[in-house]
């Protein structure tokens, strides 16, 4: 079959273009709830140890996954705002797909005292050294900026 | 080779009550929760023959589009015939008064919000195209939910000319065609 209308303008409106609203919100959960409201107040996280797996979640967790037994209240635990760089990557892309003016270390960051890890924004200018296994310290927004989000961790700070 | 480990039964609470989040938690902030809004964004390619209807919208016509084999006159127009799958050839611009061939009053807005005055939409058989019922989707105008009925004689009413886009919005509705109005 042969189209006998051939479009032979470029300025023609060929395509339909629209956005999609999708926005969402998303409750945290118990847990969750908990955890942001302790960052919120405090310089540091807290986290859940499970005694059966011998294992401490983080970011904390009303159950464990592994064993599903029930972590009582009592034993949450609070663990400082540091850690141990487990694998990292430059980022030179935002979230928007638009180039950065200046690329960012992003790094995933085994928490001291528990067997998680956070991903965060590394305070390094340098982009050729290998961060893996640097120690690193959370740097907290000041108190009146917090709004119990990931957020108000800055970035994180190498301390070695 | 060792055996595998039989793993440990795993138990868990038969019923977990689970915690309420009530909307007023969300809007005093009593809880913390995560919101975005994703940008999803789209082009749909319209094809040639949608396009050239859409640039004729633009210009204040209707545009159709002839399947001589099937006896057809479509709009809105298709680059091929969905009867016979030959392509369509002579396009024509046609009038912009119809008749309607279907309609709907709604209590909701496009936002599914309820609405107190009535939005009346509707199918309008065009003009000359055939076999009739031929035409699209649109708003009636300047009528009341009570006077809209089939059969009912309209014509378009376009937005100024400085305001069109090619979009099917550039007629902003179609008003009853009243005694002798042509």
């Amino acid at each position: 079959m042969t189209f006998i209308e051939k479009q032979t303008d470029p300025m023609a409106p060929t395509h339909w273009r629209g956005d999609m609203q999708a926005d969402y919100l998303y409750p945290n959960g118990v847990a969750g709830d908990k955890f942001f409201k302790y960052i919120k107040n405090n310089d540091g996280f807290l986290a859940t140890p499970c005694k059966k797996c011998n294992k401490v979640l983080f970011p904390p967790r009303l159950y464990c996954e592994d064993c599903f037994s029930e972590i009582p209240e009592e034993d949450w635990i609070q663990v400082p705002a540091s850690g141990t760089i487990r694998l990292f990557t430059i980022a030179r892309i935002n979230a928007h797909g638009k180039r950065m003016k200046e690329p960012k270390v992003m790094a995933l960051i085994d928490i001291d005292q528990t067997d998680g890890a956070l991903l965060g924004v590394i305070n390094s200018k340098d982009l050729e050294k290998d961060h893996t296994g640097l120690r690193v310290r959370a740097i907290f927004r000041p108190m009146d900026q917090r709004e119990g989000t990931l957020k108000d961790i800055i970035n994180w700070e190498i301390i070695s | 080779m060792e055996e595998p480990k039989k793993e440990e039964i795993v138990t868990y609470p038969k019923y977990a009550p689970g915690t309420h989040v009530r909307t007023s938690d969300i809007r005093e902030k009593k809880i913390t929760y995560t919101w975005w809004e994703p940008e999803i964004q789209y082009a749909w390619s319209v094809g040639p023959a949608m396009s050239k209807f859409l640039q004729g919208l633009k210009e204040g016509k209707i545009l159709g589009v002839h399947c001589h084999k099937c006896k057809r006159l479509i709009v809105p127009p298709r680059s091929f015939c969905e009867y016979c799958y030959g392509p369509t050839e002579d396009w024509v611009e046609l009038k912009d008064t119809g008749t309607i061939n279907t309609y709907s009053i709604s209590y909701l807005d496009p936002n599914a919000n309820r609405i107190e005055e009535p939005i009346l939409i509707g199918v309008i058989s065009i003009d000359g195209a055939y076999p009739e019922p031929m035409g699209f989707m649109h708003y009636f105008g300047e009528m009341s939910k009570d006077e809209i009925k089939i059969g009912m004689r309209v014509k378009a009413v376009w937005k100024p000319e400085n305001e069109r886009e090619g979009a099917i919005t550039d007629i902003k509705y179609f008003k009853p065609l009243r005694g002798g109005e042509i």
